[in-house]
C-alpha cells in the first residue's frame, strides 16, 4: 500500500484506539475513584463492571441531538472534531515498537507539542457559537488554560532532544539510558502537571466544572457531540501518558516486537492511573492559581531543568 | 507558472481584503493571508531549486524568521485593536476618526 | 493525474477557498475559520514540499497562537452573545483595480523567473535549519528573540497600562 493509504488507515486506527481508551479510562476513573472514596466502583454490568462505560454510551447515542436554537449551528457541529482530530493525530508519533512508529519523522517531539494547539481553536469556537456567557466565559479560560500550560509542557521534553542530539522519537529511544531519569525528574514533574492541565483534567479542570461553570464551554452540547469531548480529554491523557512512558520510563526497553509493545501499554497505565489518582485527591484550583502556577512555577522549573543538562552536557 | 498564480492571486486577495473591509480585525486578518502567501512562494521558490541563503538550511530558517516577524506583528496590531476598542467603544474604521473633515 | 498533482490542488483549493472566506465573509466567526482553513493549507504545502519543521512550527504558531489570538480579540471586542455582529465591505471598482493590476503587474514580471513545477523538493532537516541559525544566521536567531521580548512588554504595556 502506498504511503498515503498506510497513513490514513493509521489515522483510523488512532480514531479507535482513543475510543477503546475512553471506555477503559472512564472504567478505570470511576473504579480508581471508587477506592479513593472507600467504596467499590461500577459493579452490575459484566464483571468488575467492566461493560458499565459501554452501556453508559448506548444510552448518549440514543439521546435527542439537541442544539441550541441561538446557536450558529455549522460551527457548534464542527467545534467537537476540532477539538478531537488533532488528539487523534498525536498518537501517531509514539514509538510503540523497536523500531516502529507509525508516523517516523524527523520532528516527531515537535509535532506531538505542536498539535495539541490546534485542539484550543475548537474550544473556543465551542464556547462561541453555544451564544451563552457562561460557556463563551468557559471557553475563554479553558483556552488561556491550555495555551499557558503548552509552555512548561514543550520546555519539559527538551532535556531529551538535548540529550539525544535528536527530535525523532526513535533516535532518542536509541540513546536511551536508564540514569537519564533521576537526571530530568524535574522535567518529569512539570510535564505530569502539565499534561494533565493541557487536557483540562484534575485539579485544572474548573472550566469545565459542573458546579461552578455549569459544564463551561461544553454546557450546551449533549449527547454524542458531549462524548466527543470527553474522548478528546481522556485520549488526550492516555497519548500524555504514552508519551511519558516513552521517554521518562523507558517505552519498549529494547523488547523485541509485542512484548515491548505491552511494556509500553504497563508503564502507561501505571503513568493514567497516578494521573486519576490526582484528580481524585487534590480540590480544584481557581484560575488565578491556575494561571500562576504555569507561569510562575512550571516554566521557571522547566528552565532550571534546562540549566541543569545543559551543565552536564560536556560530561557525557 | 501555478504555484506563482495560486500565491500572487492570494497576495492580491489579501490586498483587495485590505482596502474594501470596514472592520480593524477583519483588516488584520486579510493582513495575515498577505503574509501566508508571500511565505509560501518564498518557501515554493526554495522547493524548486532557488538556494535562499549560503547554507542549505537557511531556506527553513528565513521561513521560521518569516513566522515570528508575523507573530510578532499581529501580537502588537491585535492589542492595538483592543486598545481602540476599549477607547472608542467600536471597530469600525468609519467611526475611528477623532479629527473630521 | 498523478498522486502529487491531486494533493497539490486540493492543499491550492483549500487555501484559495480559505482566502476567499477570509476576504468576503460577513460574519465573524466566518471569517476566523476561513483563515484557519488557509493557514492550514500553507502548512500542507511546507509539508508537501519537504519542509516538515517549518510546517509544524506554521501549525503551532500561526494556527496554535495568531489565530488563537485574533478569536479572543474577537470575543474580547465583539462581545455580543445574541447574534454575531457582521463585518461590511465596501466593494468599489478602484479597489479591484489595485489588486488586479498588482496581480498582473507581478505575475507578467516573475512569469519568467518563477520556475513550473516544484520538483526538488527541500531536504534540509531540523540538523541543517541548527548549523545555520547558530552560523550564518545568528544575527537572525538573536534578532528574533529580541523581537518577541520588546512584543511581549509592549503588548503588556498596551493593555495593562492605566485602566480606566
Amino acid at each position: 500500500m502506498s504511503g498515503l493509504a498506510w497513513g490514513a488507515l493509521y489515522g483510523l486506527a488512532a480514531g479507535l484506539v482513543i475510543a477503546v481508551a475512553a471506555l477503559i479510562g472512564v472504567w478505570g476513573e470511576r473504579k480508581v475513584a471508587g477506592r479513593i472514596q472507600m467504596r467499590i466502583g461500577p459493579q452490575e454490568l459484566g464483571p468488575f463492571g467492566l461493560l458499565q462505560t459501554l452501556a453508559d454510551t448506548l444510552k448518549l447515542v440514543l439521546k435527542e441531538d439537541i442544539t441550541p436554537a441561538a446557536a450558529d449551528v455549522r460551527i457548534f457541529r464542527i467545534a467537537p472534531l476540532i477539538v478531537f482530530a488533532p488528539i487523534a493525530m498525536s498518537f501517531v508519533i509514539i514509538p510503540y515498537a523497536s523500531g516502529f512508529a507509525p508516523l517516523d519523522t524527523s520532528v516527531g517531539i515537535l509535532f506531538f507539542m505542536a498539535v495539541p494547539a490546534i485542539s484550543v481553536i475548537g474550544v473556543l469556537l465551542a464556547g462561541w457559537s453555544s451564544r451563552n456567557t457562561y460557556a463563551t466565559i468557559g471557553g475563554l479560560r479553558a483556552a488561556a488554560q491550555m495555551i499557558s500550560y503548552e509552555l512548561p509542557r514543550t520546555l519539559s521534553i527538551l532535556p531529551f532532544v538535548l540529550l539525544a542530539g535528536s527530535m525523532r522519537p526513535l533516535d532518542i529511544m536509541d540513546e536511551w539510558r536508564w540514569w537519564w531519569i533521576p537526571l530530568t525528574f524535574i522535567a518529569f514533574v512539570v510535564y505530569f502537571i502539565s499534561s494533565i492541565a493541557e487536557v483540562n483534567r484534575g485539579p485544572f479542570d474548573l472550566p469545565e466544572a459542573e458546579s461552578e461553570l455549569v459544564a463551561g464551554y461544553f454546557a450546551d452540547y449533549s449527547g454524542i457531540r458531549w462524548a466527543i469531548f470527553m474522548m478528546a480529554e481522556y485520549g488526550g491523557m492516555v497519548a500524555a501518558a504514552l508519551f511519558g512512558a516513552v521517554f521518562w520510563f523507558g517505552g519498549y526497553l529494547h523488547l523485541p516486537g509485542a512484548f515491548g509493545v505491552i511494556m509500553l501499554i504497563a508503564m502507561a497505565t501505571l503513568l493514567a492511573i497516578g494521573m486519576i489518582w490526582v484528580k481524585w485527591t487534590f480540590p480544584r484550583m481557581r484560575p488565578d492559581q491556575l494561571m500562576g502556577t504555569a507561569w510562575k512555577v512550571l516554566t521557571p522549573m522547566a528552565l532550571v531543568q534546562l540549566v541543569i543538562i545543559g551543565v552536564v552536557i560536556p560530561w557525557l | 507558472m501555478s504555484l506563482l498564480v495560486i500565491t500572487i492571486g492570494l497576495f492580491s486577495l489579501g490586498l483587495y481584503g485590505i482596502l474594501i473591509r470596514r472592520d480593524l480585525v477583519a483588516i488584520l486578518a486579510s493582513i495575515e493571508v498577505m503574509l501566508g502567501s508571500a511565505t509560501l512562494l518564498l518557501v515554493g521558490l526554495a522547493a524548486a531549486g532557488t538556494p535562499m541563503g549560503t547554507h542549505e538550511g537557511a531556506v527553513e530558517a528565513t521561513g521560521v524568521m518569516v513566522i515570528v516577524l508575523a507573530a510578532a506583528e499581529a501580537a502588537i496590531g491585535l492589542a492595538l485593536v483592543i486598545s481602540v476598542a476599549r477607547r472608542f467603544k467600536t471597530t469600525r474604521v468609519d467611526e475611528l476618526a477623532e479629527v473630521k473633515g | 493525474m498523478s498522486l502529487e498533482s491531486v494533493i497539490f490542488a486540493v492543499l491550492g483549493i483549500v487555501a484559495v477557498s480559505g482566502g476567499i472566506v477570509t476576504v468576503f465573509a460577513r460574519d465573524v466567526s466566518r471569517m476566523a475559520m476561513g483563515l484557519g482553513a488557509f493557514l492550514v493549507a500553507v502548512a500542507g504545502f511546507f509539508v508537501y514540499w519537504g519542509a516538515t519543521f517549518l510546517g509544524i512550527v506554521q501549525l503551532f504558531v500561526y494556527i496554535g497562537g495568531v489565530l488563537v489570538l485574533m478569536i479572543f480579540a474577537i470575543m474580547l471586542v465583539h462581545r455580543s452573545p445574541d447574534g454575531s455582529p457582521t463585518i461590511e465591505s465596501r466593494h468599489d471598482v478602484a479597489a479591484i483595480a489595485v489588486a488586479g493590476g498588482l496581480f498582473f503587474m507581478v505575475v507578467t514580471a516573475l512569469r519568467g523567473v518563477v520556475p513550473d513545477s516544484v520538483d526538488q523538493g527541500i531536504t534540509s532537516g531540523p540538523a541543517e535549519l541548527n548549523e545555520a541559525f547558530l552560523g550564518p544566521m545568528l544575527t537572525h536567531f538573536e534578532m528574533g528573540g529580541v523581537l518577541l521580548l520588546a512584543v511581549l512588554v509592549a503588548v503588556v504595556v498596551i493593555l495593562g497600562g492605566d485602566e480606566r
